[in-house]
């Protein structure tokens, strides 16, 4: 069972690769796996896959967490507020107490309360807007290097490392345009190339997650409080404490990611999460509430909209458009296989009238260059994930001792 | 331990609810090693009793002794820890764990900080072999059918180590193979020294397994009985917990007037495969009379009643007073006065998140006292809710609750009360007795019995061939979707009636 997965894996990367060394041969791109590129989608990857995260623990243990954009948000203003005063480091942590504190008023609205979920966290996300906003201008209007809008400059950064010995040979054999060699040449470039500190404990929270939830005793009822807590009840787990627990540290990961955005920029500004958390949200569900799946969409997610800010000539745009049909392809091939054929047909043509695109023009509008990565996501998104599996009880309230 | 320490010993058990008294000054005693089966109404408080000695609820006044020593239970893991285990009438596992994850919540084996997979595997193994209760511990619970859940909330007591095992209700779903299979298993448990608490209300499998019998009447214990040393019948047992003799579902005297109420001729449903379910069947059903359709479910029943009501695509004429309405809507038969009690109450009769008096709108929302042709008239529904209650003696601290906090049993009532409403000229009822226990079941057949003589006419559809007999004017039998034979009800016997059923021999007409 696990070789089959490993053997999976393998195959899924092997094919991603393939695909996209198609895509640069055939466009004469190199941007598309140089190691900037990748180095870079990999820090853009980061918030979404920690707001992600976050959604991954509250829905689990049966909290929808649309509040997660105004966890975020406190995340940044935490941020901002201890790192411009004591350093980056200070504004992690802030950052994760600000998150924390908005995960435990979900809580305790949703969980404690009873409050409808969706109310309970849009509530958050209108409570933390508000209140960073008059909290800025309370706090930095005064303050050199602050606005009304924004924080001072954040003191210092957090270290980042550049493994030479390893990128250095990989980037230049990138630079040889060979085919799949220099694409998985640059793309492990990329791994050892300006990669942050925050990067390496993200990816170590996935796997620490992914460990904890499926294979402990805590992550077990943790998850039954999601999936049928009056069962869980009955058979003596507290399940308001795990629920209680989830949200709080779902919320401590989304301030996690909204300082990292503050930090990376090196300065807090109103409005600087731009709807992250949803997407992280949005990532989670296309993730089917899994960290693999969870972290493989954020990559995806920074990884386009990378390309589309270092985009020139729209050259990106249109690797894009193909890369989206020869995915497209690609699952259109796997469903005819299991005999979903009338989806796989249907997708078969849509990857056939954006080859079509590609083909037709070289130069696009501007809005249409601006959109298409988005559109190119969703499509692959929403073709890739076809059988999702919610937990049974997300967004059920629970109150104890009353039957379903 | 000694012979005459009790295994539970329950005295002066009370608890009250807002606005009802689920239990009175109830005194219950089982003896270790032996089948006790507690026998009531629905809605006699026999749940709330067990939630108490699970330790879900807290007894207002009483005590609780296990093995002789009186304890009080905060929370279920209290009752876990003194070897009590429960089996929930629905069942209490979530779907998307597997076999192993369900069993194992709340009590994992553990190795470092890792939960045991290895370990708990093994266990499951040991037990469920020990037992003979097979089950793959990687299974996922949501391909897995109702046997086979059962077994797992039985594993998952095994496992806790209870002694005493509180079975609510264990066979309310399950298929009569099904039913002996357990019944194997719970002799096979007390043999191997468990004591088991049965709860149920049906009479004929209580007495084929219970060593001890008691009865709860309106939440309290009016009695215990020893099937073994005493002559005991069922309809002994009915008596005690109805408190009045256990009623028949004879229908007396020849009610059928001339006019005819439902006409359906050849009335054709194809399944999605093309195939027909109900293939070219013609009745007629006359005021006053009641028509009984005989049949093992799954032969076309269903399909018959969705059709009549509109729900269905059919081919076919169906008059209903001379008037054609086999292209009319669902909801323009329904304000003809065809009234509908269909097969599966939460699926297609009732909300169950909304209050009492909301769901008695439902299906007849745009009639009177629901609604006044424009707006709905949520005052004048809510008197005619109370109306039911009070007639139907549904069991409820009032109409504003929940379809869901009802019982299955008043649930059933709720909706005969609410189709019988309105005068209807045409009902259509499948299984209206269903899962409600003798005293409630009595009173539909009394409803149903007035309303006959009022010039009612009735589609009937039930699993109990005794109700159907007892009720019907005449039966029809449906095999693969056409009438295979016509009964005579004053005649005929169950048993006549089940073979024909099956398609292997012939009734009289």
């Amino acid at each position: 069972m696990n070789i089959m997965r490993q053997q999976r894996l393998l195959g899924i990367f092997g094919v991603a690769i393939a695909i996209l060394s198609i895509t640069r041969t055939f466009t004469h791109n190199p941007d598309l796996t140089s190691a900037v590129t990748v180095s870079q989608a990999l820090g853009f990857a980061v918030p979404i896959g920690l707001a992600g995260l976050a959604g991954i623990w509250s829905e689990r243990a049966g909290v929808v967490n649309i509040g997660l954009e105004g966890m975020m948000i406190l995340g940044t203003f935490g941020a901002g507020w201890a790192g411009y005063q004591w350093g980056a480091w200070a504004g992690l942590l802030a950052g994760i107490v600000m998150g924390a504190f908005g995960g435990l008023l979900l809580a305790i609205a949703s969980v404690t309360f009873g409050v409808d979920q969706i109310i309970a966290g849009t509530a958050v996300n209108l409570l933390a807007t508000g209140l960073t906003k008059f909290l800025a201008i309370l706090l930095f209007t005064d303050v050199v290097g602050g606005g009304q809008a924004q924080s001072p400059p954040i003191k210092g950064t957090l270290p980042s490392f550049t493994i030479e010995a390893i990128s250095s040979p990989l980037i230049a054999l990138h630079a040889k345009d060979i085919f799949i060699v220099s694409d998985v040449a640059g793309v492990v470039a990329g791994l050892f190339f300006h990669l942050s500190i925050l990067t390496v404990i993200t990816v170590a929270l996935f796997v620490f997650t992914a460990w904890l939830l499926w294979k402990t005793r805590f992550g077990l009822r943790l998850r039954s409080a999601g999936e049928n807590p009056w069962a869980a009840d009955s058979l003596g787990v507290n399940v308001n404490r795990y629920k209680y627990m989830a949200v709080t540290f779902s919320g401590l990961l989304a301030g996690l990611g909204g300082a990292y955005l503050a930090i990376a920029a090196t300065i807090y500004r109103n409005g600087q999460t731009a709807g992250r958390g949803f997407i992280g949200l949005a990532t989670m569900i296309f993730g089917n509430w899994r960290p693999g799946g969870t972290g493989a969409g954020a990559i995806m997610f920074g990884y386009i909209d990378t390309l589309r800010l270092i985009d020139s000539d729209n050259k990106n745009v249109r690797g894009l458009i193909l890369l989206g049909a020869l995915v497209l392809f690609v699952i259109a091939a796997a469903m005819i296989r299991t005999s979903r054929r009338a989806t796989g047909i249907g997708f078969l043509l849509l990857g056939g009238v954006m080859i079509g695109g590609f083909m037709a023009a070289s130069n696009f509008p501007p809005e249409v260059a601006q959109v298409a990565p988005y559109i190119t996501t969703l499509l692959v998104l929403a073709t890739a994930s076809q059988n999702l599996r919610p937990p049974a009880a997300d967004g059920v309230p629970f109150r104890k001792g009353e039957g379903h | 331990m000694s012979q005459n320490v009790a295994a539970v010993e329950l005295k002066g058990i009370w608890k009250r609810f807002p606005g009802v008294i689920a239990n009175s000054d109830i005194n219950l005693k089982v003896e270790p090693g032996t089948v006790h089966a507690i026998v009531g109404e629905n809605g006699a408080g026999k749940s709330t009793l067990m939630k108490i000695l699970y330790g879900m609820q807290k007894p207002d006044e009483g005590t609780i002794s296990i093995n002789g020593t009186e304890l009080s239970f905060a929370s279920p893991s209290d009752a876990i820890d003194a070897g009590i285990g429960m089996v929930h009438q629905h069942f209490m596992l979530a779907d998307n764990f597997t076999v192993l994850e369900n069993i194992v919540l709340g009590s994992e084996p553990r190795k470092g900080l890792s939960l045991n997979f290895d370990k708990a595997r093994a266990d499951i193994s040991a037990i469920s072999s020990e037992n003979g209760l097979e089950v793959d511990p990687d299974a996922l619970v949501a391909d897995l059918g109702v046997g086979d859940r059962q077994r797992i909330e039985i594993l998952k007591v095994l496992y806790r180590g209870a002694k005493i095992l509180i079975l609510d209700e264990p066979t309310a779903v399950l298929v009569p193979h099904e039913v002996h299979e357990l019944f194997d298993t719970l002799r096979d448990l007390k043999k191997a020294g468990n004591t088991i608490i049965f709860i149920s209300h049906k009479l004929d499998e209580v007495l084929s397994i219970a060593d001890e019998i008691t009865v709860i009447r309106r939440g309290t214990t009016v009695g215990s009985v020893n099937p073994h040393t005493q002559e005991v019948s069922a309809q002994d047992l009915a008596v005690m917990m109805v408190g009045s003799e256990l009623p028949t579902p004879e229908t007396r005297g020849d009610t059928i007037r001339d006019e005819v109420v439902l006409a359906v001729e050849n009335l054709t449903v194809l399944a999605s495969g093309g195939k027909p379910i109900v293939d070219n069947i013609s009745f007629q059903i006359r005021s006053g009379e009641i028509l009984g359709i005989a049949g093992v479910e799954g032969n076309g029943q269903a399909e018959i009643l969705d059709a009549l009501m509109g729900l269905e695509n059919s081919t076919g004429t169906v008059h209903f007073k001379k008037e054609d309405i086999s292209n009319m809507s669902t909801r323009n038969r329904r304000e003809l006065g065809i009234g509908f009690i269909p097969e599966d109450r939460h699926r297609q009769a009732l909300l169950l998140t909304a209050p009492l008096w909301e769901n008695r709108m439902l299906g007849h929302q745009t009639l009177a006292p629901n609604s006044n042709g424009f707006l709905l008239t949520p005052g004048a529904a809510k008197d005619d809710t109370k109306r039911i209650v009070e007639e139907f003696d549904v069991r409820t601290p009032g109409i504003d609750v929940l379809a869901s906090a009802l019982s299955g049993g008043n649930q059933q009532k709720l909706i005969v009360g609410r189709e019988m409403s309105g005068e209807p000229k045409l009902l259509i009822a499948a299984h209206p007795t269903r899962g409600i226990d003798v005293g409630a079941q009595a009173a539909i057949w009394d409803h149903l019995r007035h309303a006959r003589e009022a010039g009612l006419a009735v589609l009937l559809i039930s699993a109990d061939l005794d109700e159907l007999i007892g009720l019907s004017d005449t039966i029809k039998v449906l095999l693969r979707g056409a009438f295979v034979a016509d009964a005579n009800p004053a005649t005929v016997t169950p048993e006549q009636l089940g073979t024909a059923m099956t398609g292997a021999g012939k009734v009289s007409a």
